[in-house]
C-alpha cells in the first residue's frame, strides 16, 4: 500500500495526475484495502468444514435400509451399534478419521416438518467403470437410470440414490 | 469338501495312508478351500461408496439457504445458476480429508429451488412414492469445542442451538431443517 501511494505522489508531483484524481485514487485504494481486511476478518468466523459426519435416514424398517446399503454400496454395519431399531452404516475413511455413516432408523418420516428437504444423496465410486457399475447394480435386481458417469437407483423406500464418478459430478466442473 | 474328507478318512482307516499323510492332505485341502472362498468373495461384483459426492438440498429460496451455510461453515458458492448453486468443502485442487484415492472429489452441497414432483419425462416411469426421509445431516467441523461452538453460533445469529448427545450440537437452518455439528469424536463407533 505504501509503495502504491508513493507512486501516486510521484505521479502527482510530476503533474501526471491532478489533485482530484489523486484524492479519488487514494480513497478508492483505501476502500479496497478495507474491504479486503473485512473479508479476512469474516473468514475467521464460523466453522471449518471437514466433511459429512452422518446422515440420519428415517424409514418404516431400518433393517431393509441396512441390508440395501451394505449389500449395494459396500457399507459396513458398525459392530455393536445395531439395536433392532437403528444401525450405523459406515463408509469412506475410518471412523474418527473423516469417515461418514448413515444412521438408518425405524422412525416416523414426518416427525420434523421442514420447508427444506434433502431430496437425494450422491456417492462417489472410485475407479469408475460405467459397464461394471451398471452390471453391479443390475446384479442386485435394481432398475438403473442416468447417464455415463452418473447413475441412479431407488432404494427400498423409494429414496433416490445417485452414484457418480469424479468426472461426472464435481463442483468445480459445473 | 466334506466328501473329500470322508474319502481320505476312509483311506486312513483302511491303512491306505498314514496318519501324517492324512493330516497333511486335509490341511492342504482346507487351506486351499479357504483361499478359494476368500478369492470368490473378493470377486463378487459389488460397489463401494468412497465418500459422499454431494447432498442435494431443495428449499423455497436456495440463495438464502446458501448464504446461511456460507456464513456458518465458511463455504464458497460456485457455479451459481438460476435455480441452484454448489458449495464444496474446500478449494479447487484440495483432497478430501483422509481420502487417498485421487479420483474422489471434495464433497459439496447443492442448494436448489425446484419442483420436487415433476411430471416424468417422455418414456420415463413415474418415481416411486418416497417413504423415507433424511431428517438431519451431521457435519464434521475442525477443532470442535461444544461450548465455544455454542458461543460462536449465538454470535452468528443461529437459531435453536441445543446439545446433541455427548459430542455435538444441533441447530435449525433458515428453513427449519435440523443441522448437527460435531468433531471427529462423533463417529460410527461412538454415535448411538
Amino acid at each position: 500500500m505504501e509503495r502504491f501511494i508513493a507512486g501516486l505522489v510521484k505521479d502527482f508531483e510530476r503533474g501526471k495526475m491532478d489533485r482530484r484524481e489523486f484524492c479519488q485514487t487514494v480513497a478508492l485504494a483505501a476502500a479496497v484495502y478495507g474491504a479486503g481486511d473485512a473479508a479476512n476478518a469474516q473468514a475467521t468466523r464460523g466453522f471449518k468444514m471437514i466433511g459429512i459426519n452422518h446422515i440420519s435416514y428415517a424409514c418404516p424398517d431400518y433393517a431393509k435400509a441396512r441390508d440395501f446399503y451394505t449389500s449395494v454400496f459396500g457399507m459396513e454395519s458398525t459392530p455393536g451399534k445395531d439395536n433392532g431399531k437403528r444401525a450405523n452404516l459406515m463408509f469412506g475413511p475410518e471412523p474418527g478419521k473423516g469417515g461418514s455413516f448413515i444412521v438408518a432408523r425405524t422412525a416416523p418420516t414426518d416427525a420434523k416438518p421442514s420447508k427444506a428437504v434433502v431430496d437425494h444423496v450422491c456417492y462417489t465410486i472410485a475407479n469408475w467403470d460405467d459397464q461394471k457399475v451398471r452390471a453391479a447394480l443390475k446384479a442386485k435386481g435394481l432398475e438403473v437410470g442416468g447417464r455415463e458417469g452418473s447413475l441412479h437407483v431407488f432404494d427400498p423406500f423409494g429414496y433416490y440414490v445417485q452414484i457418480a464418478s469424479a468426472e461426472a459430478e464435481n463442483a468445480f466442473r459445473r | 469338501m466334506e466328501g473329500f474328507v470322508a474319502h481320505k478318512l476312509a483311506e486312513f482307516e483302511q491303512g491306505k495312508i498314514s496318519r501324517r499323510r492324512l493330516i497333511e492332505t486335509l490341511t492342504l485341502a482346507a487351506t486351499a478351500a479357504y483361499a478359494a472362498d476368500r478369492a470368490g468373495a473378493a470377486e463378487q461384483p459389488g460397489l463401494k461408496a468412497a465418500l459422499i459426492n454431494h447432498i442435494s438440498y431443495t428449499c423455497p429460496n436456495f440463495r438464502q439457504a446458501a448464504d446461511w451455510y456460507s456464513k456458518v461453515f465458511n463455504l464458497d458458492q460456485i457455479g451459481a445458476r438460476d435455480r441452484d448453486v454448489a458449495m464444496p468443502f474446500g478449494k479447487k485442487g484440495e483432497q478430501p480429508y483422509n481420502v487417498a484415492a485421487k479420483d474422489v472429489p471434495l464433497t459439496h452441497l447443492i442448494f436448489r429451488t425446484r419442483d420436487l414432483n415433476p411430471a416424468p419425462a417422455a418414456g420415463e416411469a413415474p418415481r416411486p412414492k418416497v417413504q423415507a426421509v433424511i431428517d438431519h445431516v451431521g457435519y464434521t467441523v475442525a477443532d470442535f469445542d461444544r461450548e465455544k461452538a455454542k458461543a460462536e453460533l449465538k454470535s452468528l445469529g443461529v437459531e435453536n442451538v441445543r446439545d446433541g448427545g455427548l459430542y455435538s450440537l444441533h441447530m435449525t437452518d433458515p428453513f427449519g431443517y435440523d443441522v448437527q455439528i460435531s468433531g471427529l469424536a462423533n463417529n460410527a463407533l461412538t454415535d448411538g
